[in-house]
């Protein structure tokens, strides 16, 4: 079974976003793998552990820090992994799908997985434009896939939670929602043998597609209050609260 | 006194006994053999002596339960004594016309022997109802008044043979053994004194007057006594009671580093070049003194009386893990199940989930009195279940993701550490772009937790107003992995190492100060071997000195509190912090009580350890609720109007105690508070208003 992982490297939330004109300021945000994407690992891998096969997993580097996210993908069960080397942290979806697919296409894949979606547009149009690309069938919001000889029996869940069985024949591609089982956990000391001593390939960006939009304006949340909590006894209370609606003319 | 027939069969039974009892411990040496490298020992002549020393006067067991201890005491002076008797009985019946008898008149001996003859007929006969007496109250402690403290939960994985009661029949035997040997004796004795009572043997006198002497009755009492050692002494190399010769030898030979500083994943001396992985599997893959440990525990359960996981109902018992060891290593050496060496221990010592449960207070290590590191071993096991894979806890997952990424296990990006700071009145220099005296390393809880930062802020405004130069790392600082390590996560520990070590290059101080334990506890004994040579203190250490100085004074006496402390492990049991915490609210002018378990006995909260990210939660009172309890039963017997605070130094027990008090329902009886509000209150800092913006 041959699987490829399309990922997705987006900008850190753990920290606050930051804006410089139109769009996220990208030299002062961590880039991070989108969840979505560890789950497709995830499934990627219970697959050849359970049928065999390998694991391509294969991402765009968009500010040269790929390796990271791709050494923890062999650690947890990757056999190769794949760089296309953009160097432009604001290339999009429409564009990082046309890449991608670009370079899919010779891999002589049975199942590319991809994230549902990303957390930074949301927009969850990789797995779409590259099964078009592709010209394969698409399957999204999966929980869980296994693998038969030529086809695959994939479980896709709706809201409300209810589900269905689908039987998918290959190839295909299958947009992510969840692995069946959590992510693994892949141990430092692991990631960083691999970093030690597994290579990356490089492939160079070919092609060009745009979504056609452009960013009009990115602003920052704007901070409003916080709740103020007055403790105290009922009187204390009582109290406070006059004091403040005074001060705020109202009484 | 024995017949030639009756000399020649007793060489012979000797030389079979011998041969089993050689064969016996040869094979818990070659069994220890097959454990890893341990940590180098140095000086053992010297530890084995003190080990001795400390055995002779039984120092170890009277940390708990101090009447059965006496009583163990008893027992161990006893059967000191009858390794001499049963040299002198064989003596006796191997040479001819050597008896002690009425100070060995047969013999003529020099007069001066007679009084140490005198001596040792007394002692042996006084020791022998010493022997008599100790082994019944032990016999009856265990098989009619059933003492629960020598039993397990329900939940603990048990080796099938230890719950079908291996361990009451080899204390049966060894009882009836010492029952049956000492009664004869003592009646061979009695049998001799063919002349009347002896003064110096008071015991076998009065046997003597109920049977009289009887050469027939002297030989079979000494079969029986003789013929039952010859039995034992092998069968003991095959029992619990192993620790008889193996708990000196485990203590003379336990862990010389600090407390705080675990032993390394993968040995550092490696023998032949073999490849070892990280921690273990199998029960081989432990270090030679982790095996060497399960001969020496004789399942006292002490460690399990003292386990916060064992209260909290986990199915976690330290010395539970010990006998396991020891029935597994003997079904595969003495028995027929040798592939067993090659079993998970997941599967035949401990419960996954018993693994996941320890907290890594050390109070099972502390409490053990032959020098067993039952800990050491969950470590272990949890450092290869990472590397092998094992579905660990989500919760746990998500934090070590998080310091993989970020630095921190609170899912907060590096640049948001220091921004508590950035709220304060006054700047807080970075160490890392300009010199100070003190490098402030701050922990994770104390910077992100808004439970916590106020407290945090406390500090800094102290510190500044004492005129203190310190400074923080910002960003650069990482967590400092203690308890990364302790859940077994090396790899990711020795990252942390690293990022801090890179930051602490960055920065010129003279000491760290640490407001966490954790952090202080790794810093102190695990960074040294990474090249992180510092100076590292408490902030209770640097406040005390502060005041001792006079940069700090005490305006506003704070007798209208009456507090307890809480010792945090780390600081506390792992690292002997029990004094500036004290002397401080002495200082302070608080109305002080001890809680009964107090500095090296003190109870975990049940954070450390990693068990603080577990995502679930298990039902039953947690070790936290229990403390809280101790401190207001405490309070009970002190009573007034006073306003009670239950003292903390370590910001996890900040959070888990001001739960835990929410939790039992006692807000309002009882405030949880770090020190540093007291000091503040004292010294006159009020809390200033955050500057928002």
């Amino acid at each position: 079974m041959n699987i490829v992982v399309a990922i997705k490297h987006i900008p850190s939330i753990a920290d606050d976003v930051p804006v410089k004109g139109n769009n996220v300021d990208f030299d002062s945000v961590d880039f991070v793998l989108n969840e979505w994407d560890e789950h497709s690992i995830e499934q990627a891998v219970l697959i050849k552990e359970a049928v065999g096969g390998t694991v391509t997993v294969i991402g765009v580097d968009l500010i040269g820090e790929l390796d990271n996210a791709l050494h923890l993908a062999l650690a947890k069960g990757a056999d190769k992994v794949v760089k296309i080397t953009a160097d432009d942290p604001a290339a999009d979806s429409h564009m990082q799908a046309k890449w991608l697919s670009e370079a899919i296409k010779g891999m002589g894949a049975n199942m590319v997985f991809a994230g549902v979606q990303a957390s930074n547009d949301l927009d969850g149009q990789i797995g779409p434009m590259i099964a078009a690309y592709l010209d394969m069938p698409y399957i999204g919001g999966v929980s869980s896939v296994e693998a038969n000889s030529d086809s695959a029996t994939v479980n896709k869940e709706f809201a409300g939670g209810a589900g269905a069985k689908y039987s998918v024949s290959m190839p295909f591609v299958a947009g992510v929602q969840a692995a069946p089982k959590p992510p693994r956990y892949a141990p430092v000391s692991k990631v960083r043998q691999m970093a030690q001593s597994a290579t990356v390939e490089k492939v160079a960006p070919s092609g060009d597609a745009s979504s056609g939009l452009t960013f009009k304006k990115m602003a920052p949340p704007v901070v409003t209050g916080h709740a103020e909590m007055i403790e105290g006894s009922s009187k204390e209370v009582a109290a406070k609260i006059v004091e403040l609606l005074k001060s705020k003319g109202l009484a | 006194m024995l017949t030639p027939i009756e000399k020649i069969l007793f060489i012979l039974l000797a030389l079979v006994s011998a041969g089993f009892t050689f064969h016996g411990f040869k094979t818990i040496i070659d069994t220890v053999r097959k454990g890893r490298p341990a940590p180098e020992l140095k000086n053992i002549p010297a530890s084995l002596l003190k080990a001795g020393v400390t055995v002779l006067f039984q120092r170890t067991i009277f940390k708990a339960r101090k009447a059965l201890s006496a009583v163990h005491l008893g027992l161990f002076f006893g059967l000191i004594t009858y390794a001499f008797v049963n040299l002198f009985d064989v003596l006796e019946g191997l040479i001819p016309n050597f008896d002690l008898t009425y100070s060995g008149k047969h013999l003529a001996p020099p007069a001066w022997t007679i009084p140490l003859i005198n001596i040792y007929s007394l002692v042996s006969d006084v020791m022998s109802m010493f022997l008599l007496i100790a082994i019944t109250i032990f016999l009856v402690r265990r098989f009619i008044v059933k003492d629960k403290a020598l039993t397990y939960r329900e939940n603990v994985l048990l080796n099938p043979k230890v719950k079908a009661g291996g361990q009451a029949k080899d204390s049966l035997i060894v009882g009836v053994f010492v029952i049956m040997h000492v009664t004869a004796h003592v009646l061979s004795q009695a049998y001799r004194l063919t002349e009347g009572a002896d003064p110096f043997m008071p015991f076998a006198s009065f046997l003597n007057s109920i049977f009289g002497a009887s050469e027939t009755g002297m030989h079979v009492a000494w079969w029986v006594s003789i013929g039952w050692v010859m039995f034992i002494i092998p069968y003991l190399s095959r029992s619990k009671h192993t620790h008889f010769f193996m708990a000196p030898i485990n203590l003379g030979l336990a862990k010389q580093n600090p407390r705080g500083q675990l032993d390394p994943a993968i040995p550092l001396k490696v023998i032949d070049g073999r490849k070892y992985d990280p921690g273990a599997k199998v029960i081989t893959d432990l270090a030679w003194k982790r095996i060497l440990d399960a001969y020496a525990c004789v399942q006292c359960n002490r460690c399990q009386d003292v386990c916060p996981a064992n209260f909290y109902q986990r199915p976690l018992s330290p010395s539970a893990l010990e006998v396991n060891k020891r029935y597994l290593l003997k079904e595969a050496t003495f028995g027929s199940h040798p592939d067993l060496l090659l079993a998970p221990l997941t599967e035949t010592v401990i419960s996954p989930e018993a693994v996941w449960s320890c907290t890594t207070c050390y109070a099972c290590v502390r409490v053990c009195p032959v020098g067993n590191e039952p800990m050491a071993d969950i470590v272990d096991i949890r450092r290869r279940m990472l590397i092998d894979g094992f579905e660990i806890d989500s919760g746990v997952q998500t934090a070590l993701q998080s310091l993989a990424t970020n630095g921190n296990w609170m899912g907060k990006g590096k640049r948001l550490r220091g921004r508590w700071a950035k709220e304060l009145e006054f700047p807080v220099k970075n160490a890392t772009e300009e010199p100070v005296e003190v490098l402030w390393f701050v922990g994770d809880t104390a910077s992100f937790d808004e439970r916590v930062i106020p407290n945090t802020k406390m500090v800094a405004r102290i510190f500044h107003q004492a005129g203190l130069d310190f400074g923080i790392l910002y960003q650069n600082e990482s967590n400092a992995g203690n308890d990364v390590r302790r859940v077994g996560e090396e790899g990711l520990f020795e990252q942390l190492v690293e990022q801090n070590m890179a930051a602490f290059g960055k920065a010129q101080f003279q000491r760290i100060v640490t407001t966490d334990p954790h952090s202080f506890n790794t810093l102190k004994n695990e960074y040294p071997q990474f090249g992180g040579k510092f100076e590292v203190k408490h902030y209770t250490v640097t406040l005390l000195k502060l005041f001792e100085e006079g940069k700090l004074t005490v305006k506003n006496k704070l007798s209208h509190y009456k507090v307890t402390f809480h010792d945090p492990c780390y600081l506390g049991r792992y690292n002997g912090g029990f004094t500036a915490p004290r002397k401080l609210l002495e200082l302070l002018g608080v109305e002080f009580h001890e809680m009964p378990r107090n500095c090296e006995n003190s109870f975990c909260c049940g954070a450390g350890g990693g068990q603080i990210w577990m995502g679930k939660v298990a039902p039953g009172e947690r070790p936290a609720e229990n403390r809280i309890k101790e401190a207001l039963s405490t309070f009970e017997k002190h009573p007034s109007d006073k306003k009670q605070l239950f003292i903390v130094t370590c910001p996890k027990d900040m959070v888990m105690y001001s739960d835990a008090v929410k939790t039992t329902g006692n807000e309002g009886k009882i405030e949880v508070r770090d020190i540093i509000q007291l000091v503040a209150e004292a010294v006159g800092v009020e809390e200033v208003s955050p500057i928002v913006g």
